[in-house]
This record gives C-alpha cells, sequence and structure tokens, in this order.
C-alpha cells in the first residue's frame, strides 16, 4: 500500500506574541477538522510522532550568530518543527512511507545560512536542515525543493544558492508587493550554481489556473530536467484567497491539484495565516491529494468572490517573464580580500532585515569558483550597530580538495589573525564537522 | 466471562474467600452467572456490598453478527469524502452542514427529508441513528431531525451522534450505531440479571465493567462502552497484586489467545484509539491491550527444519489426551506443570522429531518451543511499548519531557502461566511474578475494579458555547471572554454534576492543564478557546491479601 506519513505538531503551547499570527490558535481548526474526518482512520496514513533537532543537525545548514548559545532559550519550538521534518524525511527515505506531509509550526523559509534571530515567522530553516541531514546521513545527492508559499522563499534560497545539487523553485506573490521583497527572476543562483534556482513572481490576484498553468508549463519541466532524488515542497498555504497578509486568489482544490501536480515526495508546512477560512481545508486537500484520495470534495465555506486574473491575462505576463528569465546571463562581482587562499572569489554583499525584531543584518558573501565542487563559502556577517563580525565558512558537501583546503586555510585566518571577528562556524559539510569558534571561549564542536 | 469458562470470586476485606468456574452457556449467559454466583457459596448473600460483572454479551453479539440494523442517517456535509473510510453498514447522506466552531454553514433541506425517509420510518420497531459531522460542536441539525422523525413515528428509537462528543465523524457514526443496536439486547440483560439478584433479596448494587476498566452501575451504562471488558479485568487483576506505583507488563496466557498490557506507575494505559470491534471502529474508550493469538493450546506442527508454532488451537495438549503437541506438553515435560501425563508430554514431543529421540534433544526442543512463545510474547510487549512511547505530541512541553523508559517487572496469569515464567524472564529482562489465583483472574479484576470518570470540557468563549466530550452536553456560557478562575469552577461544577449521576466520589480526581487558545480577530483577542479536563483514572479498591 502506498502510505502517506502525517507528523502533526500544532506547537500549542507556543507563540510568537499574543496576538501574533503565529500563535497557539494557528492550526487548531485544523485539528479539528483532520480529526473530524477521521484522516487518521484512513489506512493509508501512518501518524508519526515529533522529536527534536539536535544543533548539530541545525548547524549544518544554518549559522546561528553570534553563538548557537545565544539562541537556545528560543529555540525549543523551531528545533523541533526541524526535528519533526528531519523525522519524516527518514521515514520517506528508507522506503516506510510513500510522501509525508510535515504538519508543523513554526515555520522556516525565511530563514538563511545566517541566523541572528527570527525573521518573517521563521527561526531556523525546517526545510534546510531536513535536506542537509539527508545528504549528509543517507548520501542523497540531487533535491528538489519547490516552494509554494506566497511569499519568497529568501531563506531557503540563500542557504542552497551556490549549491549545484540543490533546485530550487519559488513560486510567489511579487516580491514588490509583499514581504520579504525579493525573488526576482534575475536571482539564478551563484557561480557554481547557475539555473540551479527559479524564482516565479506572480501578479497579485493569480488563481488556482494561472497558478496551476505555470506549475505545469515551466516549473514540471524544469524538474523533470533536473531529475531529484527527492522533491520537497514548502508548503506554504497563504495563496488561498481568504489570507488576511496576501493577495493572491487559489481554492483549497487547487492546493490539492497543486498537490497532485508536483507529487512532492514531502510538503513541509509554511506560512498561512488565514487559520479559520483556509487552514483547515487547504491542509486537508493537501492530505487527501498525497494520500491518494479525492479531494475534490472539500470545501471552504466562503465563497471566492475577488476578481480573479485570467489566464489570457496572466499569459503575457509569464512570456515576458520566460523571455527575462533566459536572456539574464551571469554577472559575477570577482574580489578577494589579501589573505584568501588562491582562486577566483566572487563577491556579493547583502542586507537582510529581521522584521520581527526590528534589525537588520549586513553581509559581505564571497564563493569560491569552482569547476569541481559547489565551492567553498566565505560570509562575513554583522548586525547592526554592533562593530563585531561572525563568520562562517562553509566546506561544501563533495567539495574538492583545493576547496576544501581554502576553508581549512579561512578557519585558521579566522581565528589567529582576524582582529574584528568575534565568532565564527565551519560548516564542513564534506565530512560533516560543525566547529563554533568563539573569541572568548575558543573551539567547540557540535 | 469467557468464551468457554466463566469464573467468579467473593472477596470480603482484600481477602479472596472463595473462587469457582464454570462453563459458559452462549444462549443464556444470566443463567451461567447466576449459577457461578451459587458455586461461590457465599455464606451471607443480603450482606453483600457490591456486585460486579464483566460480561461478553456485548462483545459476542456484535462480533457474531447478532445485532438488528439501524437506519444510519448522516449529515455528512463536504471535506474527505465519505466512502474513503470502509464502511461496515450502509448510511443516507443528508444536505445540511456545520463547522468546527459549530457555526451552520448550510441549513437541512426539509423536503429532502420527506421524500427519502418517509416510507421506511413507519414500520416498527425501527431505529434510527442520526449523526452531523461536527455534531459534538452543535447537535441543531440532529435535534431539527429527531423532532421530525418524532412527528412521523413516535414509536421510533432514535440515537443522536453528538451524545458521543469527541472529535471523528467516522467514529462517531460506527459507536452510535452500535449502541443503540445492542441497547435491546443489553437491557433485557440488565433487567433479567437485577431481576434474578433482587429474588434473592440481595440489595447490593449491580455494577458492570467497561472496557476502560472502570465499573459504572448497571443502569447507567451505555452498552457498547462494556466490550472488551475481559482483557481490562486482567489487567485490574494485576494491580490488586502490585505496590501502587509500580509499573507492570501484565501477560494473561490462555489456551489461544494472550492479552498483553501495561501499567504505568499503578495506572494502566489507556488506548489513544477507540476501540476496534470487528469492522467497526469506534469512539470506545478502552485500556491498551494486545491480544496475541498464541497460548498454551496452541497447536504446533512439525517441519523439515523442526516445527512451527501456529496461531490455531485444535483442541487439548497431548498430554491432557488431546491429539497435537502445544506448548502445555513442552511445560510439562520439562516440568514446569504438575498436571499432564508426563510421558505422553515425551511422546507429543517425540512426534515432531522422528529421527532424533535422545533426552538432550527432546530437552532442547521443548526449550526451543517454550522460547518460541515468549517471543511472541515478547514482540508484542514491545509494539505496545511503543505505542505508549511513540504517542502523538502537540505541545512543545510534551516533546521535552518524552516518557521515560522505566523500570518493568511482569506480571502472569492465566492458564498457561506457571510453565512460562523462566522463559519470560529471559526474554523481557525483568523480574517475572506469577498472579495468585491466575485462573480466576478475570472475576477478580472486575471484583475489584473501581470507577473511571473523565469530564472534558471544550469551552469557545467568543460562539458562548460550551460541549462535553463524555455526555455530548451542548450548553450556552454566560461567562466572560477570558476565564480564568472562573473556568476552573465551571468545570469542578460540571463535572459534580456529571458525577452525582453515576454516584461517584470525585474528591481525588486529576486535573490536567488547562489549554487557553486566544482567538484573535484582526491583531485583538475577541475570546478564547478553553480546553480542559478531569480524570479518574482506572485502578482498584484495594491490594489483595494472601
Amino acid at each position: 500500500m502506498k502510505r502517506t506519513g502525517i507528523l502533526f505538531f500544532p506547537a500549542f503551547d507556543w507563540s510568537l506574541g499574543d496576538s501574533h499570527p503565529e500563535r497557539e490558535e494557528r492550526l487548531l481548526y485544523t485539528q479539528e477538522q483532520l480529526f473530524e474526518e477521521g484522516i487518521l482512520d484512513l489506512p493509508q496514513i501512518k501518524q508519526y510522532s515529533p522529536r527534536v533537532a539536535s544543533l548539530h543537525e541545525g548547524l549544518r545548514a544554518q549559522a546561528l550568530f553570534p553563538s548557537p548559545e545565544v539562541h537556545t532559550d528560543s529555540l525549543d519550538a523551531p528545533l523541533i518543527a526541524a526535528g519533526s521534518a528531519i523525522l519524516l524525511g527518514e521515514a520517506r527515505v528508507r522506503g516506510d512511507i510513500a510522501n509525508g506531509f510535515v504538519l508543523a509550526r513554526p515555520p522556516g523559509h525565511h530563514s538563511g545560512a545566517t541566523v541572528w534571530g527570527n525573521r518573517g515567522f521563521c527561526t531556523l530553516n525546517n526545510e534546510a536542515v531536513l535536506v542537509n541531514h539527508l545528504r549528509a546521513r543517507f548520501g542523497i545527492k540531487k533535491i528538489a525543493i519547490v516552494d509554494t508559499d506566497v511569499h519568497h522563499g529568501d531563506g531557503t534560497q540563500d542557504i542552497f544558492y551556490h549549491d549545484p545539487n540543490v533546485l530550487f523553485i519559488s513560486m510567489h506573490q511579487d516580491g514588490r508587493t509583499i514581504f520579504p521583497g525579493s525573488g526576482f527572476i534575475n536571482e539564478k543562483g551563484g557561480p557554481n550554481a547557475w539555473d540551479q534556482t527559479l524564482n516565479i513572481p506572480l501578479p497579485p490576484g493569480t488563481g488556482d489556473e494561472g497558478y496551476h498553468y505555470v506549475l505545469e508549463n515551466w516549473v514540471l519541466p524544469r524538474l523533470q530536467a533536473f531529475a531529484p532524488d527527492l522533491i520537497i515542497n514548502s508548503a506554504g498555504q497563504d495563496n488561498h484567497f481568504t489570507d488576511p497578509l496576501a493577495a493572491m486568489n487559489l481554492t483549497a482544490n487547487g492546493y490539492g491539484r497543486i498537490t497532485e501536480l508536483l507529487r512532492p515526495d514531502l510538503a513541509v508546512l509554511e506560512g498561512g495565516y488565514s487559520i479559520e477560512g483556509a487552514l483547515p481545508y487547504v491542509n486537508l486537500a493537501i492530505i487527501l491529494a498525497l494520500a491518494g484520495e479525492d479531494y475534490h470534495h472539500v470545501r471552504e465555506p466562503k465563497k471566492l468572490d475577488r476578481p480573479v486574473l485570467s489566464l489570457a491575462a496572466l499569459k503575457p505576463y509569464l512570456e515576458e517573464l520566460k523571455k527575462q528569465h533566459q536572456t539574464i546571463t551571469p554577472r559575477f562581482t570577482i574580489q578577494s580580500k589579501a589573505f584568501f587562499p588562491k582562486g577566483n572569489w566572487i563577491y556579493s554583499p547583502r542586507s537582510v532585515y529581521y522584521d520581527t525584531e526590528g534589525f537588520q543584518e549586513t553581509r559581505h558573501d564571497y564563493i569560491r569558483e569552482c569547476g569541481h565542487c559547489a565551492g567553498t563559502v566565505y560570509i562575513e556577517s554583522s548586525r547592526s550597530q554592533s562593530p563585531q563580525k561572525s563568520m562562517l565558512v562553509r566546506i561544501p558537501f563533495h567539495a574538492c580538495s583545493d576547496c576544501e583546503q581554502a576553508g581549512y586555510d579561512l578557519w585558521e585566518h579566522l581565528q589567529h589573525h582576524s582582529e574584528d571577528s568575534k565568532s565564527g562556524l565551519l560548516q564542513n559539510q564534506l565530512h560533516d564537522k560543525l566547529t563554533v569558534w568563539n573569541r572568548k571561549e575558543g573551539l567547540k564542536e557540535f | 466471562m469467557g468464551g468457554t469458562y466463566t469464573d467468579a470470586v467473593f472477596i470480603h476485606d482484600n481477602h479472596i474467600q472463595r473462587t469457582a468456574k464454570v462453563l459458559t452457556r452462549s444462549k443464556d449467559l444470566v443463567e451461567t452467572i447466576i449459577e457461578a454466583f451459587d458455586r461461590l457459596n457465599i455464606p451471607d448473600e443480603q450482606s453483600l456490598n457490591q456486585i460486579t460483572v464483566s460480561t461478553t454479551l456485548v462483545t459476542n453479539a456484535i462480533l457474531q453478527n447478532r445485532i438488528p440494523p439501524v437506519q444510519l442517517l448522516l449529515f455528512s456535509g463536504s471535506g474527505m469524502r465519505i466512502d474513503a473510510l470502509p464502511w461496515p453498514v450502509s448510511y443516507l447522506e443528508l444536505s445540511g452542514e456545520m463547522d468546527f466552531r459549530g457555526r451552520e454553514i448550510e441549513p437541512p433541506d426539509q423536503s429532502e427529508w420527506g421524500k427519502l425517509l418517509t416510507p421506511n420510518l413507519h414500520e416498527n420497531p425501527a431505529l434510527v441513528a442520526v449523526i452531523g459531522k461536527f455534531s459534538h460542536r452543535n447537535s441543531l441539525h440532529e435535534e431539527q431531525l429527531s423532532t421530525y422523525l418524532r412527528g412521523i413515528n413516535p414509536s421510533l428509537s432514535i440515537a443522536l451522534g453528538h451524545v458521543w462528543g469527541q472529535a471523528n465523524f467516522y467514529r462517531r457514526s460506527l459507536t452510535t450505531y452500535l449502541n443503540l443496536s445492542v441497547s435491546n439486547l443489553y437491557h433485557n440483560f440488565a433487567q433479567e440479571l437485577q431481576s434474578a439478584i433482587s429474588a434473592r433479596k440481595i440489595q447490593a448494587p449491580i455494577s458492570i465493567l467497561k472496557a476502560d476498566g472502570g465499573i459504572i452501575p448497571i443502569s447507567k451504562l451505555r452498552p457498547i462502552e462494556s466490550i472488551y471488558s475481559g482483557p481490562a479485568a486482567s489487567i485490574l487483576a494485576a494491580l490488586t497484586q502490585k505496590e501502587l506505583t509500580a509499573s507492570s507488563i501484565v501477560v494473561d496466557i490462555g489456551g489461544t489467545t494472550t492479552d498483553i498490557g501495561l501499567v504505568l506507575s499503578g495506572v494502566p494505559l489507556l488506548s489513544s484509539n477507540g476501540a476496534q470491534i470487528g469492522p467497526y471502529s469506534t469512539l470506545v474508550r478502552t485500556l491498551a491491550v494486545r491480544s496475541i493469538p498464541v497460548g498454551g493450546d496452541s497447536a504446533i506442527r512439525a517441519t523439515d527444519h523442526g516445527f512451527v508454532l501456529e496461531s490455531y488451537r485444535l483442541g487439548p495438549a497431548y498430554c491432557l489426551g488431546g491429539n497435537i503437541p502445544t506448548p502445555t506438553d513442552a511445560m510439562r515435560y520439562l516440568g514446569l506443570i504438575d498436571y499432564g501425563n508426563e510421558r505422553l508430554a515425551e511422546e507429543a514431543l517425540a512426534s515432531i522429531s522422528m529421527e532424533r529421540r535422545t533426552p538432550e534433544f527432546l530437552h532442547e526442543l521443548a526449550t526451543a518451543i517454550i522460547d518460541a512463545v515468549a517471543e511472541k510474547i515478547a514482540v508484542a510487549v514491545d509494539s505496545l511499548k511503543r505505542e505508549w512511547q511513540e504517542e502523538p505530541a502537540y505541545k512543545v512541553w510534551e516533546v521535552l519531557h518524552p516518557h521515560e523508559d522505566r523500570a518493568f517487572n511482569t506480571l502472569v496469569s492465566g492458564g498457561g502461566a506457571r510453565g512460562m515464567t523462566t522463559a519470560l524472564e529471559k526474554r523481557l529482562r525483568t523480574p517475572v511474578q506469577l498472579g495468585v489465583f491466575p485462573e480466576v483472574s478475570n472475576a477478580l479484576g472486575a471484583a475489584m475494579a473501581r470507577p473511571t470518570f473523565d469530564c472534558t470540557l471544550h469551552l469557545d468563549t467568543y460562539m458562548k458555547r460550551y460541549r462535553v466530550e463524555e455526555t455530548g452536553e451542548q450548553g450556552k456560557w454566560s461567562g466572560s471572554l477570558r476565564p480564568y478562575l472562573e473556568v476552573e469552577g465551571f468545570l469542578d461544577t460540571l463535572a459534580q454534576q456529571q458525577a452525582a449521576i453515576y454516584a461517584i466520589n470525585i474528591d481525588d480526581v486529576e486535573k490536567d492543564p488547562f489549554d487557553f487558545f486566544p482567538i484573535v480577530h484582526g491583531y485583538k483577542t475577541v475570546g478564547q478557546i478553553i480546553r480542559g479536563a478531569v480524570h479518574l483514572r482506572s485502578g482498584v479498591i484495594g491490594r489483595i491479601q494472601v
């Protein structure tokens, strides 16, 4: 029997604030709906119970700055959501289930390679932690992440931007009209992973028909060309026409169809804050579609009464977008620092706004151009109003020996010769070793 | 009461005075009970304080499909297609829909009622069950249809789903169906038993044992809750022989079936799902029990490579006059039990292996057979422990405080118990103790059982409605939007009222911490959904003194 795993972790005792959208109530009605339907009595459904991810598992994908210890108090819920993704991902890879749905809070896709706090309701990136776990422990090579949340999955993009073995596709409401203001067609990946990031910004008002059209005519062919070992869907539910934070017009049935078209190995809940009007129905439709059951009978009580952008109006927009996508060529700045190991280092500065607490992160990213592997990454990061920097050195999965050595050299320099650095993480994905350095306390393995 | 035998035990002051065992006459259960009762030769019947009965009446009627059909009417609403789940009975779907807050999405269509229902419902007697999706949040549609049906035919027996106030439309429907279907059978039994006892001028109240290990006055029982009281009784029997806070694996080894349960710090583990009986999934609360088809009389078949322990019985053990080798023969051969013919036991073992019949080899073979039984039991114990450890968790606190593996001891009872203790000790790696009076453990557990009680509140202060899961009571909330102490008092009052109906003392009731869900519209908190519960877990009234 084709089994579908469900890991339902609504975190009923956790919120980001009393009246915050990410609050205890968020999955309460989803629970009511799923339990009342008898979803868990479907013979093909298998329920799993959550587990906590370790810091090691978290640090494989993300650097917690200035140090992991600073975050420990606020990591309980995020580590459970990430651990839940790992648990169900392992069940999938072992073949215990054919697919699964990590229906857990809190979400994660706005959380990037460096983490100073919560942004866009996210602290840890559940999908990224999962993906790097499956690569480290199960040797999975090629993974595709398709983000169908209404917001650009900027955190996930950031983590895998230089990684040729992870295809990241995000469909979202145009970043000029919604948080986080990114995800444009020209964001196509770093020098060693060019074209492994695909952003498809959609105009507000896009509905089921338009969304499915984009999936069938752009996303699915791209997926097929990549031929991943695993497809993960960042299943945000805020494209629903009742969502209070967005302006798209998808229905619960539309979400069922998305799932049916994508056929993800794992869906992972992201955003979606119409907790009564959408979530119970969208979650139900997604589960039914995963389980191979008919979802057409799922009907949200409120009728769609907003004007939906017609396919005829959307098509010219998409054609223009596709044309742009094809004509964009890589333009990278080569720039290195005096102490950098040999090679071409591509420089890109970045600024990340943390909306939850209201501060800015300034980043200087350097990536070693490499024809053999994903390339060593060196990131200098600082929080606004703080002169001290924290560094991330990443030696990627399957690193070539030059890149591996470059990583060690940078790590060495950081500890002994860099005046203004406060702390750092050596993310050695090649050997699954995670070392945190702190000027005061020295080295610590996680 | 079991399929083959019915046990009885007379207890005074926590001392077992007398025991009895009679053959079960499935056609006449009341007579069987009275016969067992008489065999006890209780000196002063009139001074009995309490009579408790655990009966297979309802279980067997359902499993043997001896229950009358019920017309099942469903307000199935939208959502998952109703036929995605296996329905063992036919049903009729009606329009009308509620949502998870108990708000009406679509009113019922009365013209549909007229067309669809009228032809069938003039017959007598007719049983009708009406269940709406989310009726546990709002019973309005069920009540409306019930009123309508009574108007057509006042003599209909109508059962409404919302009185089974837990979520799960599918299970609620089947539970309502079964409970109504067996109600006549049960009420006849209850009446007959009560008159037989009253005829002896015995004033002691009669209670019935439920699947959750609690007892309830015979007249208050919802009949379907009496299923699977046998395995529950076995677990309770173990409780009467242990310290209050011990954690135990309870193994009741019968002739063909072994029941296995878990006791955690003195409290039997409840199943997180409702009971499954035959093809019916229900909401009936039940102790977590594994029943596996292995026992002292399991048939052993010789194969090229040794033997296979079958999951069926072909009559009694060879050493007791049967035709086929069994684990009992192995126990006899090794001298672990003292009943049965020793020479026949040897013959039975020799028949498994034609070529080698040295005493060393037969000894090895007998040990292997007993180890095979222990292995099957151990696999079930592990699966039960897993169910406990992998209970779903919905809160951060629960995940951070997982069930810790604790030191278990094992208590074995039942006919096959004596010969299995050593093998189980080795395989389960826990101390194993043989229960007292293992042959009447079911009766012992039933006799010592105490009432269970649960009152689970769901309060929605914004909708101004409250519901009680166990009774299906639904009412209006007139308190504040964000009550705190007020809701504690409210739950206490509800629980006291409910307990009074069953004459249960709930002074030392266990309280779940309340869950508070602020309801936010825009960025403003407009009310709360509050969930809370009190419980009296299953247990026994005392320790048996030996």
